[in-house]
């Protein structure tokens, strides 16, 4: 995961916290199950919490439309039609067409219908795998193939389910910084769960140091400082969510044909594109190519670090 | 840790153009939080500044390699002024050839960090060297009325052993309906020098140094007629005179103090140079338009106070492909005769001269460079890469007449091949 390098840590708050951090202010909140930071340059305290405020609130507007976890949400009325076709407002039809093309691109390994197989496997670094026959059993409500998008509605087969987390994060990450870059001058950093967009040089033609942990000592040292101005920065990998196997090391990340975890795959893999919705795709498609991550990112013309 | 390619391959990818629009398609819509789109708000905010960003790498043989990243900010104003600022950043490390000639038997040296150093027999004696060089550039521009131009400019750099600040300032006005502009300027430099370890005193054995800094001013002055010949040829000549003052001497480079008998190096004493030098060039440039390609050929003529005569033929070919994506193939040729006081050694038994030197950059030299530059454009992006690549082929007077004993053996300025690749971006905000 890769995280902005920045030496305090703030207390336990409720609600956005903001610290002075030399020459910026750092914000801090929680959404989408990770931790959000927003970097703000300059001295203006006031500023930079209003630009927090509006990054927490629109995150937590993703978060709560998008969630799969929710029961108040266009994401659970698609998973519980039964069959029944629903109609998605526009921003969910974008979020959804996104991920027909990453399927398409990827020749069905990237499927936002792949969640099922998350009931039968725990990524919780012990190292109990299903058995087989389960996991076959969930991959028949596995597939995008299966499932009928067009004019803004969606028919899917009873039982199968939808999850957008693979991408909500990012999409999020590029959304508050366009509602962010429409308000300020400043250059602003915005850091959900170590998916993340440099909004622009810092005073003095500085950049943003970003540092890539390593993934076999998750948060005790960023060894690698990636230094940015404009660029949306994403991070795949096996660092937190893993199950041991046969001496194997598991990531989270599931095949949808196999049902099983990506084997061979790096243990992390950081790609640098022009949006953080880019650099997460491509860093997520690298990942899905197991052993051949390398020479998928070599084809596609981006910056990456593989460790 | 395994790191990628800089962002270029031969050809976009297919599926990173493809993602790369959908996610654009899908930033562009309108949420509920926000009247208006994301990516266009930001984009339109400031369309009239731009930053450029570049990382170089350079390499010589063995030698000195360099990292130098450069970011460039530039601001236009409505009226057309234009104001800009250039931060580079240099690291430097490597080995320098010291001056020394190589022996049969093996030398020793100290360095200026006073740390000793063995050499190999045969090898050239070199010097460790590892340096940080930090640079900021400003530059203001303004028409004033429809035909004269000013620009102004500011410089300050500073190393561990150098600092350098200085002014320039041209004005430029075009004529005859623009068909002729004439550019006349000038510039000012006040630099120091204060080498590590001190500045020793000239032609000695470098044990004596003096603690003070020294001072180097530099006055140019430049003259340039363009004109447009036709609507696809333009020709320029461009005249130019400096005027170096204070100390010009390379503080770590030593001669050879050489047997006459036997040729070989018995000791070394430091480098010496005049302390005034006056330099001279006229530069004729043209570039042709094809129907798409552009074609651009130069010629260049120096002479300085020292005795160094030098001749450049440069050519360049930039050719048009798809969309804004240019390869542009580039050939130099450069040849330059010795300073009157450039010696490869002096002999232990005469007088010393009064100034010397061995550095091979005032040596009869030869370079060739072939190069290229590529540009292109990644997906729909109005962003542009730009790839340099240039193979330097320099190639100094291999063994003088006067070469007697072991050294003629050795080849004391061997070709030193250089390889240099560029990458920038440009882009908007």
């Amino acid at each position: 995961m890769a995280r902005a390098i920045h030496p305090a840590a703030s207390p336990p708050r409720r609600g956005p916290a903001l610290d002075r951090i030399e020459d910026y202010f750092a914000g801090r909140f929680e959404a989408m199950a990770s931790p959000c930071t927003v970097l703000v340059d300059g001295d203006d305290r006031d500023e930079a919490a209003a630009l927090v405020e509006i990054a927490a609130r629109e995150a937590l507007r993703i978060e709560r439309k998008f969630s799969r976890y929710r029961t108040d949400n266009l994401i659970h009325e698609i998973n519980h039609a039964n069959g029944r076709p629903v109609e998605v407002d526009e921003e969910t039809a974008q979020l959804i067409s996104y991920a027909a093309t990453c399927w398409e691109m990827s020749a069905g390994l990237f499927d936002i219908t792949s969640g099922v197989l998350r009931r039968v496997w725990k990524f919780d670094g012990g190292s109990r795998v299903p058995g087989q026959k389960a996991v076959e059993a969930c991959l028949e409500r596995v597939g995008w193939g299966r499932v009928t998008w067009q004019d803004r509605t969606l028919s899917m087969p009873a039982g199968m389910e939808i999850d957008l987390g693979g991408i909500g994060k990012e999409y999020a990450v590029d959304r508050v910084a366009g509602l962010l870059a429409a308000q300020t001058a400043r250059s602003f950093l915005v850091n959900f769960g170590g998916d993340l967009f440099a909004g622009g040089l810092r005073r003095g033609h500085r950049t943003w140091g970003v540092g890539i942990d390593d993934p076999g000592r998750t948060g005790q040292a960023a060894l690698y400082r990636l230094d940015v101005a404009r660029a949306g920065l994403a991070t795949s990998g096996d660092s937190r969510r893993y199950v041991q196997w046969r001496g194997q090391r598991l990531g989270h990340i599931l095949n949808p044909k196999t049902g099983w975890p990506v084997a061979g795959a790096p243990r992390s893999v950081t790609v640098v594109a022009r949006t953080c919705l880019e650099a997460g795709t491509i860093s997520t498609l690298a990942y899905l190519q197991g052993p051949e991550a390398r020479i998928f990112l070599e084809q596609q013309g981006v910056q990456f670090w593989i460790l | 840790m395994q790191l990628g390619p800089a962002g270029f391959t031969s050809s976009t990818s297919a599926l990173r153009e493809r993602l790369g629009k959908a996610a654009l398609a899908l930033l562009l819509v309108p949420s509920a939080a926000m009247a208006e789109p994301a990516v266009t708000a930001a984009a339109a905010a400031a369309a009239a500044n731009q930053v450029d960003y570049t990382a170089l790498y350079y390499g010589e043989q063995s030698r000195v390699q360099v990292y130098e990243p450069i970011v460039r900010a530039t601001r236009l104003f409505g009226d057309g002024q234009s104001l800009s600022a250039q931060l580079g950043i240099d690291v430097i490390t490597g080995a320098s050839p010291s001056g020394a000639r190589p022996s049969g038997s093996v030398q020793t040296m100290t360095t200026a960090s006073g740390r000793v150093v063995n050499v190999p027999a045969g090898s050239i004696p070199s010097v460790r060297f590892q340096d940080h060089r930090a640079g900021l550039d400003g530059e203001w521009q303004k028409p004033w009325g429809k035909i004269v131009t000013s620009t102004f400019g500011v410089h300050a750099s500073r190393e561990k052993d150098y600092q350098s600040l200085g002014i320039t300032g041209k004005v430029s006005a075009e004529l005859m309906q623009r068909l002729l502009t004439v550019t006349a300027g000038g510039g000012y430099n006040d630099d120091s020098v204060f080498p590590v370890g001190g500045t020793p005193v000239g032609l000695s054995d470098g044990s004596e140094v003096s603690k003070r800094a020294n001072s180097k001013r530099v006055t140019n002055l430049l003259l340039g007629v363009s004109r447009v010949l036709t609507r696809r040829w333009i020709l320029s000549l461009d005249g130019s005179r400096t005027l170096e003052k204070g100390y010009l001497t390379e503080p770590y480079k030593v001669i050879s103090l050489v047997d006459p008998f036997s040729g070989e190096p018995q000791a070394e004493v430091t480098d010496n140079r005049p302390s005034t030098r006056t330099r001279t060039s006229a530069l004729l440039s043209s570039a042709y338009h094809f129907t798409h390609d552009i074609g651009y050929a130069s010629y260049r003529y120096y002479r300085d106070t020292w005795g160094i005569r030098s001749n450049t033929l440069d050519l360049k070919y930039r050719h048009d492909l798809e969309g804004d994506w240019y390869i542009e193939p580039h050939i130099r040729y450069y040849r330059q005769s010795a300073a009157d006081f450039f010696t490869t050694g002096i002999s232990s038994f005469l007088a010393p001269p009064e100034f010397a030197t061995s550095d091979y950059r005032l040596g009869r030299l030869t370079t060739l460079t072939l190069g290229a530059s590529f540009a292109f454009h990644v997906g729909d992006n109005p962003s542009q890469w730009n790839l340099r690549a240039e193979y330097i082929r320099q190639a100094g007077d291999s063994s003088p007449p006067s070469s007697t004993g072991t050294k003629s053996s050795f080849d004391l300025s061997p070709p030193i091949n250089t390889v240099t690749a560029v990458l920038g971006y440009s882009f908007n905000f």
